[in-house]
């Protein structure tokens, strides 16, 4: 009989697929081995369902802490910058497309990329777990497994006989005698393990393989390491992409505290129009008391600077205007002269419309504005005897985060009461840019006191020592 | 004689009345906010402010606050032990959630069936919801405290609000510088007038018929 890889190889082969910077998760069986062929400089950031980010090896010795287990309830270690998160932080990191790869064990892979892996019908029941979440959410999808079963029947099918755990999903196999594309629903074979040929491998394959010139024997060799750093230098060359009709997720509450004022202005020196500011208000600070220290003759920078710059087209806010009719915001004044649409969404709803957005949800049913402007125009259902409205989902182009502190991999934490809007803006943008304190090293934050795991921060500006956030009042555009 | 009407303290002062010791209590911008100088002990209620904090203190009282301590009308807080700190998807999920046992709001209109107008004034054309229909839907009760009429002496207590709605059928409890009136099934119910002040004296300034509670009585502090 002919020799088949070693789990330990298979494992090897399925480690080259990954480049650096990527968010990874292994699931059971031999995908876990795959951890084994991953180095710190490698910068692959491990995701675990139960709630881990950036977790190592299998601990040295007996030391073994019960509050430390990957989702197969092995013991593990925290790298530098790891974090461990909740469960809704964990699914919705994998349903909202930040998971790049995933490398699963199956029991059956078909011709168009379907994957079984959770029930055997003979057993009559199973268990999902995390599977069907991972397979549908990931970016890539491996199949990490035996070419075929005890019985030497092939795993790789026509049609899946069990239980799917998605449809169309798997675009790789790595098999212990092969590595197979799927593409357009047909199998290309692109490596074969050594001593194996081609018509061997379709032999122990159902479906017909497509078989191009080039079928290399598999490689080993990795690509080398370079991960980008989160941490800007310059502040234009964080906003540099920022283009016209963008979505910005703006942060704050409405006054000092929160609020990324650095950003903010650097955005107006950088000039994109058209935007489209997502924000619990529009700019009150200037023209209200809030938030503003009594010793200051001193008024908060707000929105009002991007408003006047004429590059604002549209805000979705909550508390849009000020709490005085006598002091018109300039966002008011522009919304007089219609320069300015308002898209208006109680405050609740807009946290859980960006939390929805963040963690890969369509929408939602509220009972919050019925019987209100809020709900013209939206579906509404009875759910168990009472009355809800569909809300959907909020997702931002960019993300400004104003957060105390953050370290190299750009996980972060906040001070008292500004953390409100920003930590779930943070996980609902493509782009999200903190402006921090300080950065540290990783590993120097308490794992337990991270708030917004760096998987969602994509780069950092440090807010300058000699930068004010403040105007003096008198020097205001106050007509 | 012009009566006098209670006080903005006064009926704060009556709100706390309502409040259950270790309750969560949410309290809105204007007369809502006093309500926390009057509980009976120093925190002996939970209080939530929908920016993002649990169990907060009184308000600061020197010249350099920390900004990062504020509620969710701008005003800074001292720091005091027990607080936390959360996000606003967090907030509102307690207050969606019906974790919330109080919300005490301000109001431009209540109608009899208990529908709140509190967010916009037509004539400017543009308001602020802020969190007041998530709480209008999400609190156990709600408590509005406002003065009876309008600057020109026109009934905020209304048949129907005339006023874009915050929230429907969703007040159970009006206290006024006249008057406390429960919402119930049948109507406006008068339960509590104040000193000098007569239910007819009242009922001139409210547009929906009062009932009179059985043990309609002064107002008890």
């Amino acid at each position: 009989m002919k020799e088949r890889l070693t789990r330990e190889l298979m494992a090897l082969r399925a480690a080259c697929e990954l480049k650096s910077g990527q968010v990874v998760n292994l699931g059971f069986g031999i995908p876990t081995l795959v951890s084994n062929y991953i180095t710190d400089c490698m910068d692959i950031t491990l995701h675990s369902e139960n709630g881990l980010l950036g977790f190592g090896p299998e601990p040295d010795g007996e030391i073994f802490e019960a509050d430390l287990v990957n989702a197969a309830g092995v013991p593990v270690t925290l790298f530098p910058g790891g974090v461990a998160i909740s469960q809704i932080d964990a699914f919705g990191i994998v349903r909202s497309g930040k998971l790049d790869i995933s490398i699963l064990g199956a029991m059956q892979v078909s011709e168009a990329g379907d994957l079984s892996n959770w029930l055997l019908p003979s057993k009559g029941v199973g268990s999902p777990g995390g599977a069907i979440d991972i397979a549908h959410g990931t970016k890539k999808l491996v199949v990490l497994m035996e070419h075929t079963d005890n019985q030497g029947s092939p795993k790789i099918l026509k049609n899946c006989s069990y239980p799917v755990t998605a449809c169309g999903k798997v675009s790789l196999i790595i098999t212990d005698v092969a590595v197979i594309e799927v593409k357009d629903k047909r199998l290309v074979l692109r490596e074969t393990a050594p001593g194996w040929s081609p018509v061997e491998i379709q032999e122990i394959t159902e479906p017909q393989l497509v078989i191009p010139k080039n079928v290399l024997q598999m490689d080993f060799a990795r690509e080398p390491v370079v991960s980008p750093s989160k941490i800007f230098q310059n502040v234009d060359h964080a906003l540099s992409d920022i283009f016209d009709g963008a979505v910005i997720l703006m942060d704050g509450f409405g006054g000092l505290g929160g609020m990324s004022h650095f950003l903010m202005v650097s955005l107006r020196e950088q000039g994109a129009m058209d935007l489209t500011l997502v924000s619990n208000t529009a700019g009150i600070a200037r023209v209200s008391s809030f938030g503003r220290p009594p010793s200051s003759g001193l008024q908060a920078i707000d929105h009002s600077i991007l408003i006047e710059s004429g590059q604002v087209k549209r805000v979705i806010a909550s508390f849009p205007v000020s709490p005085s009719p006598s002091r018109p915001s300039a966002f008011e004044k522009a919304l007089r002269d219609r320069k300015v649409d308002l898209e208006l969404v109680p405050q609740g709803t807009l946290a859980e419309r960006l939390r929805a957005g963040a963690f890969g949800i369509g929408a939602f049913f509220t009972p919050t504005g019925i019987g209100t402007i809020v709900e013209y125009g939206k579906e509404s259902r009875i759910i168990e005897n009472k009355e809800f409205i569909l809300e959907k989902a909020l997702v931002g182009d960019f993300a400004f985060i104003r957060a105390h502190k953050s370290d190299t991999k750009g996980n972060l934490i906040y001070k008292g009461t500004s953390r409100n809007f920003n930590s779930i803006m943070a996980q609902a943008a493509t782009i999200t840019i903190a402006e921090v304190d300080e950065i540290v090293e990783s590993g120097e934050l308490d794992p337990d006191e991270i708030v917004t795991p760096g998987v969602f921060v994509d780069r950092i500006v440090v807010r300058p020592k000699h930068f004010s956030p403040f105007v003096p009042i008198n020097e205001l555009t106050d007509d | 004689m012009i009566k006098s009407r209670l006080t903005r303290d006064i009926m704060a002062m009556r709100v706390a009345k309502e409040l259950v010791n270790k309750s969560y209590v949410n309290l809105g911008i204007g007369i809502p906010t006093l309500v926390s100088d009057f509980v009976s002990s120093p925190r002996s209620i939970i209080f939530q402010s929908e920016n993002g904090l649990l169990n907060y203190g009184p308000l600061a009282n020197h010249l350099n606050p920390d900004v990062d301590l504020v509620n969710a009308g701008g005003q800074f807080l001292e720091n005091v032990p027990g607080m936390s700190f959360f996000s606003s998807d967090e907030a509102f999920a307690m207050i969606r959630g019906g974790h919330i046992d109080v919300s005490v709001m301000g109001a431009m209109q209540v109608s009899e069936k208990g529908d709140l107008a509190n967010w916009m004034l037509p004539k400017r054309g543009v308001g602020n919801i802020g969190g007041a229909m998530d709480l209008a839907v999400g609190a156990k009760q709600v408590i509005v405290a406002m003065e009876h009429t309008d600057k020109e002496n026109n009934p905020k207590l209304v048949t129907t609000c005339s006023f874009p709605l915050t929230g429907k059928d969703c007040v159970h409890l009006v206290i006024t510088d006249l008057a406390v009136i429960e919402v119930t099934s049948r109507g406006l119910l008068v339960k509590e007038l104040a000193p000098d002040w007569t239910l007819q004296d009242v009922q001139d300034l409210t547009e929906p018929c009062l009932i009179p509670s059985a043990d309609l009585k002064p107002l008890e502090l």
